[in-house]
Order: C-alpha cells, then structure tokens, then sequence
C-alpha cells in the first residue's frame, strides 16, 4: 500500500500532513523520510495543525523531542543528531505521554527496528529542479494496523494525487 | 536506622521511610507516571513523621529494570539526597522488590514488569529462609519467550507484576501450574526497598554514589545506520 501525492507550495504539503492528521489514533507512529530541507518539519506542522496544535511547530534537532498537546498529543522526533541506536533507545520513545502521543519521527527510517512495528512512512522528495518548491510526498504502511484506514486515507489524500 | 526508600521503575511512583524494625510511613501514587510528586511525598512523609533530612542514615532507591523516565527521576532523586545529606545509598533491582514482597510460597516466583513495545522484564526466584534467591538473570524479551522459558521448568509457578497481569493470557498458555499474585502486589514497594536495603546498610555494602545508574536491560552498541541514508554534510 503506496500512495504519491504532489505538493507545489510549504502551505499545500501542510494541508497534506493536516489532511493525514484526521486519521490519526493515539500511538500512532509516523516516520518522515527525506533529505535536508525536503520539508519534514513542515509536513510536522501540518499534522499538528490538523491535531488542533496551535503552538508553534518548529525543528526538533536540537532539543531531540518536543511534545504538544491536542486533541491527539503529539511526540515530534528527530534522530538526526544523534549517532547510537542507545541514545535512541534512552530516549524512551515508548513512554512519551504516558505512551499515547502520536509519533512524528524525523529521519525515522534509520531506526526502523527501534519503532513500532505498525507504522506509517512519509518520504518527502524535492522533485523539480526548477522549481524548489514542488514536492512529492509518499505515503505507505508497515503491519497490519493501517489496512483498516488505507482507503480512508488514500480518499484524503485525492486533492493531491498527481495528474498523469 | 532511618531509611528512605525510593520507586518509580513502573508507572507507580512509591516511597516510605523505614528502620530495620518498621516501615514509619510510607506512599504510592498509581496510574499515569507521576514522577513529579517523589519529593513532594517524601516531604509530606517526614513531616508527618516528625523528621528531618538530617535523621535520615541511608537511601534505597528502585534502579529498575523499567521505564525509562521514571527510572531517572527516581535514581536522580535518590543520589541528589544522598549526596546532601551525606549518607549511602543502595540500589536495589525493581524485579527483586517485586519477588520479595511474596516470598511466602513454595512456588518458583517469576517477577514480570511491562517493558512496553510488546515486551517484558523478567527474573526468576525461589524463596529461601528469610529472603529469595534469583535463579536467572535479568531479561528483556517478549512474553511468549518467558512462556516458553517457563514452561520448560518443572514444578509450579507465581507470576507477579504489571507485566504478569498484563500478559496474563500468553502466561497462562503453559498451563495450571502457573498462578498469578494479586494486582495489589504487582509494583514495586518503595517500603520493599527500604527492607531490602537495611541490612546492606546495617553492615555498610552500600553502592558508590556514582556506580548507581539505571538498570537497563535493552543496552546496544549499535550505531545507528546513517550510511544506509546520507545525512548530508
């Protein structure tokens, strides 16, 4: 189960991430994939958006973990500084918010076995070396906890299916 | 001896003040990680006790294994205390804690804490006179592995702890021969802690200050695999 959407504005890949929001249950966990500047932690603040997060959502690479609460309370990860599966694992992933907060985890699939093993992957691809700002965004699951909301999910995300 | 007794390895916050003779006074606060209320009930204790910190000989703190957060707050805490108020500290093992509080039984005790992620902490005890005695050594693993390992030993058997009463159902696979204590029993006590910490105390094999750290279980010296992925410069 694979879907590619296509963004072409910061704003419409939020819209996409708020749109994925809505499906959200506590202790999901959501890996977002992508190089530098590929636009994570924008598609972050979308989620959160539509988590009804009204703080500010900015880039957890130095304080590691950021926590908000809403209508989910959401976990905003990134691994990015760090070097040891160790120093993941203290970071107790596991237990943030008593071990109900949704997980948005930066850079998630460089400690894949250290995840739940239901999980979504968001990968984010800068696509248009003209444009900077067109992306693609993939979307796809792993276990059996999404196989129940992939239909749902993927009827969310038909504003932004790309036109071939 | 005054003791203070410190546990926050399970979602259970726990402490209490005790002498060799008798536990003065002590306090849980179950449910969610409540982390946060150890000082505070520690001060309401000895107020209510009519103590001071400076009457306190020794502190026993729970080092897990168990969750991660809590863990730290609680070995942070202790050692915090201990090194003001210059007095030992002793670490004792949340598994053992638990094995201890129902040593009253012929029954191999296997003391069984939710590890999250759909694993267990474990050990496995039998009682002898005036204590117990651990049998295996610590162990993460999934609760279908403890079924197994305890399956292929003989005789019969107590499960205690959050992670017994949580998987019960896989534990009770191996059949009649497994009972479960009660989820009255199923954290660690801060009050066991301070028992099993006197005696240590009382003959001074108390822990260096800063050899207590957390009982993890899930080491690893994995690095995390960034040449699979480039991290950029």
């Amino acid at each position: 189960m694979r879907l590619t959407m296509r963004t072409t504005s910061a704003e419409e890949t939020r819209e996409v991430g708020e749109a994925l929001a809505s499906l959200l249950r506590m202790r999901d966990a959501v890996m977002l994939c992508g190089e530098l500047g590929a636009g994570k932690t924008t598609f972050a603040q979308g989620v959160a958006r539509g988590l009804g997060i009204e703080e500010q959502v900015s880039s957890p690479t130095f304080t590691l973990i950021k926590e908000y609460s809403g209508i989910l309370d959401l976990a905003h990860v990134d691994v990015y500084r760090l070097d040891m599966v160790q120093d993941v694992v203290d970071l107790g992933l596991e237990e943030l918010g008593g071990g109900d907060d949704v997980l948005l985890i930066e850079w998630g699939d460089t400690i894949e076995e250290l995840l739940p093993e239901e999980r979504l992957r968001v990968e984010l691809m800068t696509d248009d070396p003209a444009g900077e700002s067109v992306r693609s965004i993939s979307i796809s699951a792993t276990g059996t906890g999404w196989s129940d909301r992939f239909a749902e999910l993927e009827a969310a995300m038909l504003p932004w299916w790309p036109n071939t | 001896m005054i003791v203070i007794g410190i546990d926050t390895s399970t979602p259970q916050t726990s402490v209490a003040i005790g002498t060799e003779n008798e536990i003065l006074a002590k306090a849980s606060v179950a449910g969610a990680s409540r982390q946060e209320s150890v000082t505070p009930l520690l001060q309401e204790l000895l107020r209510r006790s009519d103590l001071t910190l400076s009457q306190v000989g020794g502190v026993a703190v729970g080092i897990g294994p168990g969750l991660f957060t809590g863990l730290r707050v609680g070995v942070a805490t202790a050692k915090t205390l201990a090194q003001v108020v210059n007095v030992p500290v002793v670490g004792i093992t949340s598994l053992d804690a638990l094995a201890y509080a129902v040593r009253y039984s012929p029954r191999r005790i296997a003391a069984v804490i939710d590890a999250r992620r759909k694993e267990v902490f474990s050990a496995i005890y039998r009682a002898v006179p005036g204590g117990i005695v651990r049998e295996r050594d610590y162990e993460v693993h999934a609760p279908d592995r403890l079924a197994a390992e305890l399956q292929a030993m003989p005789g019969e058997v107590l499960a205690v702890g959050n992670g017994a009463m949580l998987y019960r159902h896989v534990l009770e696979e191996i059949g009649s021969r497994i009972e479960f204590a009660s989820s009255i029993v199923a954290h660690p006590e801060a009050a066991a802690m301070v028992e099993l910490a006197v005696p240590r105390l009382l003959r001074e094999e108390h822990d260096r200050l800063f050899d207590i750290v957390p009982l993890y279980l899930r080491k690893s010296d994995a690095e995390i695999a960034w040449d699979r992925r480039a991290r950029g410069v």
